[in-house]
């Protein structure tokens, strides 16, 4: 696997990365470094009432713990990080902890833009147009996972538009990425797979990504090795801290590469499926991966090689496009193994909807980076179809 | 004759291509989003003082006015894009995707940038039209 000869990137890689087994016992210490004296948590109403998680990192907080803001949503939309923006300033915050899976690192990310540049989180909306630091942010993520801990961007849904829309910007990387096992074996069996997939995609998706290039793709190679071992022990065995805290890494790997190679055509379907028929982000991407590999699998080289390999598979001997193939009947069979569907019609997608799908995948910014163009929504559709 | 990017002249001439371009005319049509403006960063080094503003108001793949602004009118626009001279002139000598620049950070968006990406076409469409006015750019 190499590089043309006129490869010229950028790698970007803010966060720092503090992992380990109980680590955010000490986030405390953390939170001094960055010199917080007012730390709110922004968290959902199910982690704050039904876990022990916001309890945990408040023993370490002591009295610079300012309150809790437990009122994030998934798919977070913009009156809902406005209101912990304002919840947040009320509470005279200096810091900010998210805790949870994507949906609440998204709105810690977006609540800091408004607490520093004031006004309402739509109108910062753009890409790299945020010209200064950010209130300090620690991720605590608690699925394996969407990656957002790593990401310069964060996803909010504007319902007067009924549109997901971004925020992009390098100063949206939180400050650490605090990644502690014990804080993800919580996860019921189909969220685990679920997210461990979104991870999945996030690699592939780097790995073909026309802005990949060779960190992100030595990040994107290690994750899909991770997740191929390790999302299945973690579903058999989830109190397993040593599976999950290698999912953990993988979707930090993962994170890593996408937010520096960016996603594509699989993401943008999920994106637009999302935001019509409201299934799980990861879900969704897992049954649409298989059938998006055999899409591209004339367009892709060797990469898909090393993907069959981690899967199980044997491609001595064979072309770039046979061997890619192969690799995209592993990714079915694995995504079958963790439990999950290949099939939109599973999850409760009516086939009708699919030509409205097609034409709002052609508006998310991810499909530009396709292996190669798609522009048409017949054969987004026709892709759909398969998938159906 | 050659014409210096960016000025009045060079604008009015954009104007004149997208609105003699057929192809503009269809690439363009899905376009109601309003205006784009465009700020080149100043660049003392070619002779360019103050950053520069210009607003290209296009509707239904009609360009209805280009002109140089105010930076306080250009701002107001739905659509800023930000980007220095060498960037710039990257993009009008098609050799840098401008919506690819964008997520990279080459240029900056203040705006909806699902907009954008929905109407690529329409981007190429300007890019094009761009790169067929006779331009002098102050570095050569
Ligand atoms: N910014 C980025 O880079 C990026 C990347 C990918 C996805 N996303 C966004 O992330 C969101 C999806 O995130 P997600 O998949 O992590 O799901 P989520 O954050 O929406 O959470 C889903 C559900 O899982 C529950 N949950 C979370 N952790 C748990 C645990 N340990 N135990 C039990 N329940 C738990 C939550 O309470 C919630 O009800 C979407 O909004 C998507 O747009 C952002
Ligand atoms: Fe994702």
């Amino acid at each position: 696997m190499s590089y043309d000869a006129d490869l010229s990137f950028v790698f970007a890689h803010t966060p720092k990365v503090v992992f380990g087994a109980r680590a955010a016992d000490s986030v405390g210490d953390l939170v001094t470094e960055l010199g917080g004296q007012r730390t709110v948590i922004v968290t959902d109403a199910f982690l704050a009432g039904q876990t022990d998680l916001v309890k945990r990192l408040g023993k370490s907080l002591g009295d610079r713990l300012a309150g809790v803001f437990s009122g994030v949503i998934p798919d977070p939309t913009a009156p809902s990080v406005d209101e912990g923006a304002a919840f947040a300033r009320e509470r005279g915050a200096d810091l900010l902890i998210s805790l949870g899976g994507g949906s609440a690192i998204d709105t810690g990310k977006a609540m800091a833009v408004v607490l520093t540049e004031g006004g309402k989180i739509l109108e910062h909306e753009g890409y790299h147009a945020l010209t200064r630091r950010l209130t300090p942010h620690i991720a605590v993520p608690t699925t394996a996972g969407t990656g957002s801990e790593m990401t310069l961007v964060t996803v909010i849904t504007d319902p007067a538009r009924g549109q997901k829309t971004f925020v992009g910007s390098h100063f949206l990387h939180p400050d650490v990425a605090l990644l502690d096992p014990t804080f993800t074996t919580g996860m019921p069996a189909r969220l685990t797979a679920a997210t461990g997939m979104d991870a999945m995609s996030h690699a592939v998706e780097a790995l073909i990504s026309t802005l990949r290039q060779p960190l992100s793709d030595a990040a994107a190679l290690q994750a899909i090795e991770l997740i191929a071992t390790h999302l299945p022990r973690a579903l058999a065995q989830p109190d397993d801290l040593h599976a999950r805290g290698q999912m953990l890494l993988a979707a930090c790997l993962a994170g890593t590469a996408f937010s520096n190679a960016m996603v594509s055509l699989n993401h943008a379907m999920a994106h637009s499926l999302g935001a019509l028929h409201h299934v799980h982000h990861g879900t969704l991407n897992a049954a649409l991966l298989p059938h998006t590999m055999r899409f591209f699998a004339a367009d892709v080289g060797d990469r898909f090689t090393r993907v069959a390999s981690a899967l199980g598979g044997a491609t001595r001997g064979l072309g770039d496009e046979a061997a890619a193939r192969q690799a995209a009947d592993l990714m079915q069979a694995f995504v079958h193994r963790v439990g999950l569907t290949t099939r939109l019609g599973e999850l409760g997608v009516p086939a009708e909807s699919l030509p409205q799908v097609a034409e709002l995948s052609l508006s998310d910014g991810s499909i530009i980076y396709s292996p190669r163009p798609v522009m048409d929504p017949a054969e987004i559709e026709a892709l759909l179809r398969q998938a159906h | 004759m050659s014409l210096d990017f960016p000025s009045e002249a060079w604008t009015a001439a954009y104007k004149d291509v997208l609105n003699n371009d057929p192809g503009y005319k269809v690439a363009g049509a899905p376009w109601t989003a309003g205006a784009l403006t465009f700020v080149v960063k100043a660049e003392p080094s070619i002779g360019l003082k103050e950053d520069v503003s210009f607003i290209l108001d296009v509707h239904q793949g009609v360009c209805r006015d280009a002109k140089i602004s105010t930076m306080e009118e250009g701002a107001k626009q739905p659509f800023v894009i930000t980007g220095s001279y060498a960037q710039w002139k990257s993009v009008i000598k098609k050799e840098l995707d401008p919506v690819k620049a964008m997520m990279q950070g080459k240029l900056k968006l203040k705006g909806n940038l699902p907009m954008i990406v929905r109407n690529v076409k329409a981007a190429q469409s300007l890019v094009e039209n761009a790169s067929k006015i006779d331009t002098h750019f102050l570095d050569e």
